[in-house]
């Protein structure tokens, strides 16, 4: 008997370690498969042209810089830096007045009971219904009669009133999810409702509060539509000098790369920050 | 002074549930008043209405002479304890200790003094720097608690503060919550399950059913002159015996099954006025003796078989089935029954309380006018 059981569970063991493998290897692919891009791209930043047309592909050489010097020193024109500063201004200016303003909203819908309170949540998601298209007339319109073509406003007001709905939308389900009785003995104990917002509620939330702040920022930094049309020159964002780079008529592969390489460092470095406070659970075991 | 009254106030919530009807009490100032009743039956409401947390649907609530229905709960001063303790998940037990004296703007010194020493009476010095989610139940009750007695409040209201600690470590701080009343002087409104527990620390106590007062008084009054059927099933360490009984031998006695109770003069008047015919008797198991022999040898007592023996202790509990239904009775371990024995309950009729149709005790000043 005793020596039946041991083996059984090998055997078990066995299957199950096979089918780990199975999964980790079709992770492993996946994980591959995203990255890949991502490693040409960084690479071909560090080769000289005739590394990046070799065939068959050169895998191991000495990197080299001049690419990132040409892109930021050499190239005639605003350089690569002033660019990613304008997505910087705009992505986290946008982010952060997204955030800001949806978490008021969101708390208000949460907590407040009035007339109408879900179909007021409801009209705010529905704003994403319509493709951001449509409204590029108007909204050019608007921003030009303003005076706001080519300046960072523009963007910023833009991008804020785009993610604005979604950002409320998900703080609303995460201020709904705090026990309600936390912020009534804050009541209790003497505070405000703006300091229970500021001091109890937001600190709760802070995982909806990061993962809205990620989300708005890759929006607000990626998005092209909008930004090539209403700042195509002086304020343009990354995205939009990229894209010149293919208008031109021989690309300039390495420098190309090298400036993509810029683009996706800080947005990567921002997510990654945020991403540890996206841990769930802070308000478990709160009340009984 | 806190001087608090409920008039007439009703609480009916949005889904049409009426959890408070007609609420009339008057808390005295410096006063610890417990409420009890079962559950649901609106203590958690009456004592949300009173911090400001629940809107008040119709009557006044006054506060030293000032009507506060429209009060919000920051400027009640009152501090509370929650039933589900509710305690601040990101902030360490420090902090959540500190919470009304921060938002009182108290010096740091102070604040660090106060729930020191708040620490040490309730035994979780050694928690301060923990978050709630690491403590036990009974760890966050007792936080909880010091977060309602750092301040130095009009008011403290209390939902089962002590419901989560064990039998020890409750004892213990209901004495100590006693001893701080004593010392502050706080006007007490104080929800509880434990009749002992509301014995031990109130002045009064409130039973509560179905959203409407029953009874206010000590324990005391509860036990010996329940209002009406359910204070007195619902009060008692071990549960009154209820009987079917009818007036007979022109009310000069009281019929169960077969026997008959001999009433007083002021009992059968009583019972003559205001007697409609089904009646319930009630007596408790303490009211209730033992005489082991043979059945209808008198006619006031009521023959039964024994058959459960619960001893607890100093006293067993006996019970015993009657023709007229089930019956227990508490009596001294030292002259307990065998299972299975024929024995003769006596019933102490002078305890007795006698219930009519409408379930009222229709004995109820019995004893205060003889
Ligand atoms: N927010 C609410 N909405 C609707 N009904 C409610 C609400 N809160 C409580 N009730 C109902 O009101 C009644 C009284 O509730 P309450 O919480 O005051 O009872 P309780 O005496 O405190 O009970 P317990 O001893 O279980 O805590 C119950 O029937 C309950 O279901
Ligand atoms: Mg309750």
């Amino acid at each position: 008997m005793s020596t039946i059981v041991p083996d059984k569970k090998n055997a078990v063991g066995a299957a199950t370690g096979a089918r780990n493998l199975a999964i980790y290897l079709a992770a492993c692919l996946f994980v591959g498969f995203g990255l890949f891009p991502l490693y040409m791209m960084i690479t071909t930043s560090l080769k000289t042209d005739q590394q990046t047309f070799a065939w068959p592909p050169v895998w191991l050489f000495t990197p080299r810089f001049q690419s990132y010097y040409n892109a930021l020193f050499v190239f005639g024109g605003r350089s690569a830096d002033h660019y990613l500063f304008n997505s910087l201004v705009v992505t986290l200016s946008s982010s952060a007045l997204a955030v800001f303003l949806g978490a008021m909203a969101a708390y208000g819908l949460a907590r407040f009971r009035f007339r109408g309170n879900r179909d007021v949540a409801f009209y705010i998601l529905s704003t994403r219904f319509a493709p951001p298209v449509g409204f590029i007339v108007p909204i050019y319109l608007m921003v030009q009669r303003s005076g706001l073509l080519d300046t960072q406003i523009a963007l910023i007001v833009v991008y804020t009133s785009m993610n604005l709905s979604f950002v409320t939308w998900i703080l609303r389900g995460f201020f709904l999810e705090i026990p309600i009785e936390i912020e009534e003995a804050a009541l209790v104990d003497g505070y405000t409702r703006w300091q229970i917002f500021l001091r109890v509620a937001l600190p709760l939330v802070r995982p909806g509060l990061a993962a809205t702040a990620i989300l708005s920022a890759i929006f607000s930094w990626n998005e092209f539509l909008f930004a090539s049309i209403l700042a195509p020159g002086d304020a343009a964002t990354i995205p939009v000098y990229l894209a010149g780079f293919s208008a031109s008529m021989n690309i300039d592969w390495g420098e190309y790369m090298a400036v993509g390489t810029m683009a996706v460092l800080p947005i990567m470095i921002f997510t990654l920050a945020l991403q540890r406070h996206l841990v769930r659970g802070l308000t478990f075991g709160a009340v009984r | 002074m806190p001087r608090v009254e409920f008039n007439r106030i009703c609480k009916t919530y949005a889904d049409g549930t009426r959890a408070v009807v007609d609420l009339d009490l008057a808390v005295a100032d410096r006063e610890f008043l417990c409420v009890l009743g079962p559950s649901g039956c609106g203590k958690s409401s009456t004592l949300r209405m009173l911090a400001g947390l629940e809107s008040i649907s119709s009557g006044d609530l006054v506060l030293d002479g000032r009507r506060i229905n429209d009060v919000p709960p920051q400027a009640r001063d009152m501090a509370m304890v929650f039933e589900n303790y509710a305690l601040y998940p990101h902030l360490r037990v420090f902090e959540n200790i500190a919470m009304p004296l921060v938002a009182r703007r108290r010096p740091r010194a102070e604040i660090r003094e106060r729930v020191q020493q708040v620490a040490e009476t309730l035994q979780i010095v050694e928690y301060l720097r923990q978050r709630p989610q690491t403590l036990s139940g009974g760890q966050r009750q007792r936080v909880a608690l010091g977060r309602a007695i750092v301040r130095r409040p009009k008011m403290f209201l209390m939902d089962e503060p002590l419901g989560h600690l064990e039998a020890y470590l409750r004892v213990q701080l209901r004495a100590e919550l006693r001893r701080l009343h004593e010392r502050l002087g706080a006007t007490t409104i104080y929800i509880t399950h434990d009749q002992e527990e509301a014995e031990a620390v109130s002045d009064r106590i409130a039973v509560m059913e179905n959203g409407r007062l029953q009874q206010l008084g000590s324990l005391v009054d509860l036990l010996d002159r329940p209002i009406n059927r359910f204070v007195a099933e619902f009060i008692g360490r071990i549960p009154i015996n209820m009987l079917p009984a009818r007036l007979a031998g022109d009310g000069q006695n009281l019929q169960v099954g077969a026997a008959m109770m001999p009433l007083s003069g002021a009992q059968s008047a009583k019972l003559r006025s205001g007697g409609t015919d089904p009646l319930t008797l009630g007596i408790r198991p303490e009211h209730v003796a033992l005489s082991s022999g043979s059945a209808g040898e008198t006619i006031s007592g009521l023959s039964g078989r024994v058959r459960v023996i619960e001893p607890q202790g100093d006293s067993t509990v006996i019970i015993a089935d009657t023709p007229a239904g089930r019956v227990s009775a508490l009596v001294p371990s030292g002259c307990v029954p065998s299972a299975g024995e024929v024995i003769e309950l006596h019933f102490a009729m002078d305890c007795a309380h006698v219930f009519g149709a409408d379930n009222i005790n229709l004995l109820r000043a019995a004893r205060n006018s003889e």
